[in-house]
């Protein structure tokens, strides 16, 4: 008998200035795992994850990981479209990337019109403030900014993992919830809301669920 | 006067909503006569059209004054006072029936103050009438319907409808032709008669009141169903139905009203007896309503455009043409290979009888997924698996994100083209020109087997040309760990499915490495700042011609390790269907790789202009 291994597939992009972390953040989220080094991305990555929603239903993340360089931009502007949902990835040690999040909001309001996607504030590598690094940007402002524009925020570690699930757990539960309540509806030409296909059991090797690393420390 | 006729139409029945179309006409008629789609209107308006015929009467009456100029009109004493008191009796003689109509005629006719407070006198009584005394338009409708029954005994009930609404549209004036047709049962009497009709004369007032619950029962026969299924059908088919149409259509479809078969056969029983008396009388009522039937159908179209004409009046003229057409239409779909109806007659008698067909549609549904069902789980574990793999590999995404890509470079190539005109123009185009010739790729499938070394050299040589940061590392690794495989697999222990298996995975895989490098290729060439067009395509050419190849090579090796199974194997069959689908996902990886290339052919223009 065939089984759908997932209802419903999102699709996420992951936005903000270079070197934040948002490709580690997205590594640790899918693998697991955490690369002290990593090339710079080149337009655009892709990672793909299952996850449940609080009732179940389960859900593809389709992630879209974007290049922070300068030079892509005009590059991965074309990407946005299709996105229900997405994440604004800043350093939490790196003022500078906290102060360009509005321009990367506005910019993907604008390129995911006439859609209303899902946001959340990310803050990366909180585990170099935890060793003694210096914080850039403070929670309460962090949290300030996003309350202010209605979005989930959380401070995470791609290096012990701390947050990360809870990051995209966020933006799921909450298209879903959209979903649930008829705001976000599937439709032809838009692929930020897809619904699963059936695949033969036993026949989705690469796509299992990956286990969350525990996190270590805090 | 205003405030009334809303009060009255608020507290209408349905002969009230046709009245409101009767009174815009009259009003509009003076301004814009619509001669032509009367008989258009007569096809969807008929079975409607019974209340007002009597008002058109009057009307036609009247209408002789209108012609006049006013002045002559006033000078033209008797006249004027003539048609005066014929309004006056028409509305006490239809106190039980669409009096408000009449009063409208009566409106139109003699402009002066006195008389319009007359009409709305009649009204006021008139709307009382209807209200306490609906049962008498029924029954005079029923020894009316007997009457035309005599015309045509052999038909069924249904049947004088349709007549009455074809006399309609073969009145003289608009379609004389279609009179001949229908000469034979006794019709054109009255047509010819219609013209005493023009003469004011106090007396046929009577035989107008009988007249109208008549229409009124036509409108009651099933005809109406009809008609308002095949204006449906036909307005699908008249391209020119515009917005405003539909809904003036719409309009009139919801004024027909629903039929009430089982009580209107009741009250035909009843009434049956008493008829034969008062046929000769109907026949008579009969042709009068003829000869107004056109202008009753004039009004009633110009009636609708008043309702429109705050829309537009651009939409009413299309619209009217467009009413013209699905008149012509209906009836040219009614009548379709049935001639005289008898068909539909009988159609509707049997309607208990016939299928459902929103059921049928159900069921036909139904099976329809049943096969789909089957055939799914049939292909499963061969098509989605590719796709799936395929998927799994981030291929498809790197497809699509390098469609978004390609997009965008058309939609800019485009703006260039729009922004640029002459000796500029000339170049761009000569450019692209150029660029989509480079990118020509070569036709014959050349079946030769690259070594894993000549790969490696081919596409290090065309990475270097191409000049960007893309690597297939990943992609020769790979092909090196598979013919390992191959080459050290014990196929008396891997059975044909594993084998198959591996090859899916293996094609699904290359084919998702070459179409990511490729995206990342025309991410790469659109932020470079240098570019050397002609090296560029020839790389890519290059690299698409190595790849489609290196998948060849894959899927024939994997068939020849499938073959050595078949030899020794029983189920030969299955093995040759595993080896055609094997063949089958190659082209399938083939033909990604190529569409791949072909959207970056607009990424290699950009960087030409």
């Amino acid at each position: 008998m065939v089984e759908p291994i997932f209802d419903y597939q999102f699709r996420l992009i992951l936005i903000g200035d270079s070197t934040v972390g948002k490709s580690s953040l997205l590594k640790y989220f899918t693998d697991g795992k955490f690369a002290e080094l990593s090339d710079p991305t080149v337009g655009v990555d892709f990672f793909a994850r299952l996850i449940e929603v609080k009732d179940g239903t389960r859900i593809k993340l389709q992630l879209w990981d974007t290049a922070g360089q300068e030079r892509f931009r005009s590059i991965t502007k074309s990407y946005y479209r299709n996105s229900v949902g997405a994440l604004l990835v800043y350093d939490i040690c790196n003022r500078a990337s906290f102060e360009h999040i509005p321009v990367w909001m506005s910019e993907a309001r604008r390129h995911i019109e006439p859609h209303r996607p899902v946001f959340a504030l990310v803050g990366c590598k909180l585990d170099l403030v935890s060793n003694g690094g210096q914080r850039e940007v403070s929670r309460e402002e962090a949290k300030a900014f996003a309350d202010q524009h209605g979005l989930f925020h959380v401070e995470t570690s791609a290096k012990n993992g701390m947050n990360v699930e809870e990051a995209f757990k966020s933006v799921t539960q909450e298209v879903y919830n959209r979903i649930q309540t008829g705001e976000y509806k599937i439709e032809d030409g838009w692929d930020g809301i897809k619904t699963g296909f059936a695949r033969p059991n036993g026949l989705d090797f690469n796509l299992v669920e990956a286990e969350p690393a525990k996190s270590s420390c805090c | 006067m205003e405030s009334s006729d809303s009060d009255n139409f608020e507290s209408a029945d349905e002969d009230f909503e046709f009245e409101k179309f009767e009174k815009g006409s009259n009003t509009t008629k003076h301004h814009h006569p619509v001669p032509k789609s009367d008989t258009a209107k007569a096809a969807i308006l008929i079975p409607k059209a019974p209340p007002s015929t009597d008002v058109n009467q009057n009307k036609k009456e009247t209408s002789e004054s209108e012609t006049l100029t006013p002045e002559i009109v006033n000078s033209d004493k008797s006249k004027s006072e003539g048609s005066l008191i014929k309004d006056d009796e028409g509305n006490k003689q239809y106190q039980t029936k669409a009096v408000p109509q009449l009063e409208v005629a009566a409106k139109d006719t003699v402009k002066h103050d006195v008389e319009i407070e007359a009409c709305d006198n009649s009204r006021g009584s008139n709307v009382t009438g209807d209200a306490q005394d609906p049962d008498d338009d029924s029954e005079n409708l029923w020894n009316e319907g007997e009457g035309w029954g005599v015309d045509d005994e052999s038909d069924n009930t249904a049947i004088p409808n349709v007549q009455g609404k074809e006399k309609m549209e073969a009145s003289p004036k608009t379609a004389p032709i279609e009179e001949d047709a229908w000469s034979n049962e006794g019709w054109e009497i009255w047509e010819s008669d219609s013209k005493e009709i023009m003469i004011p004369n106090p007396a046929k007032t009577d035989n107008q009141s009988n007249l109208d619950p008549k229409w009124k029962g036509w409108s009651n026969w099933g005809v109406s169903s009809i008609l308002s299924t095949a204006t449906q059908s036909v307005s699908t088919l008249t391209s020119s139905v515009s917005q405003g149409l539909s809904t003036v259509a719409s309009t009139i479809e919801s004024s027909i009203g629903a039929p009430e078969p089982a009580e209107l056969a009741l009250s035909n029983r009843a009434e049956k007896k008493s008829l034969p008396a008062e046929i000769t009388s109907s026949d008579h009522n009969n042709k009068n309503s003829m000869g107004f039937g056109l202008s009753n159908i004039g009004s009633l179209v110009s009636g609708v455009s008043k309702l429109v004409e705050s829309t537009s009046t651009k939409v009413i003229s299309g619209g009217l043409d467009t009413l013209e057409t699905i008149g012509k239409k209906t009836m040219e779909v009614i009548q379709e290979g049935d001639p005289g109806l008898k068909k539909k007659r009988a159609f509707l008698n049997l309607e208990g009888e016939k299928p459902v067909l929103s059921q049928v549609l159900r069921e036909a549904k139904e099976k329809a997924e049943q096969e789909n069902k089957a055939r799914q789980e049939k292909h499963f574990a061969k098509k989605v698996n590719y796709e799936s793999i395929f998927d799994d590999h981030q291929g498809l995404v790197h497809l699509e994100a390098l469609e978004m890509l390609s997009k965008q470079c058309d939609m800019k190539l485009q703006l260039l083209f729009e922004s640029s005109s002459g000796d500029a123009l000339m170049e761009i185009q000569e450019t692209l020109a150029q660029v989509k010739e480079l990118c020509e790729l070569p036709n014959e499938e050349d079946e030769e087997q690259l070594s894993l070394e000549e790969l490696k050299e081919r596409l290090a040589s065309a990475v270097k040309e191409l000049d960007v940061n893309i690597t297939y590392d990943r992609l020769i690794s790979m092909w090196e760990e598979t013919e390992c495989w191959l080459n050290n697999v014990n196929l008396s222990i891997c059975d044909e499915n594993e084998l198959h298996q591996q090859a899916v995975e293996t094609l699904a895989q290359l084919t998702a490495i070459a179409v990511e490098q490729f995206h990342k290729a025309g991410e790469l060439l659109l932020i470079k700042d240098h570019h050397s067009t002609a090296d560029e395509a020839d790389s890519l050419v290059q690299l698409t011609t190595t790849l489609t190849s290196l998948i060849g090579i894959a899927a024939s090796k994997f068939s020849d390790k499938m073959n050595c199974k078949a030899v020794g194997d029983s189920n030969k069959e299955s093995v040759n269907s595993l080896i055609t689908n094997i063949f089958y996902e190659a082209a399938n990886s083939s033909s990604y790789i190529q569409d791949a290339f072909q959207l970056l052919v607009p990424v290699i223009e950009m960087g030409a202009v």
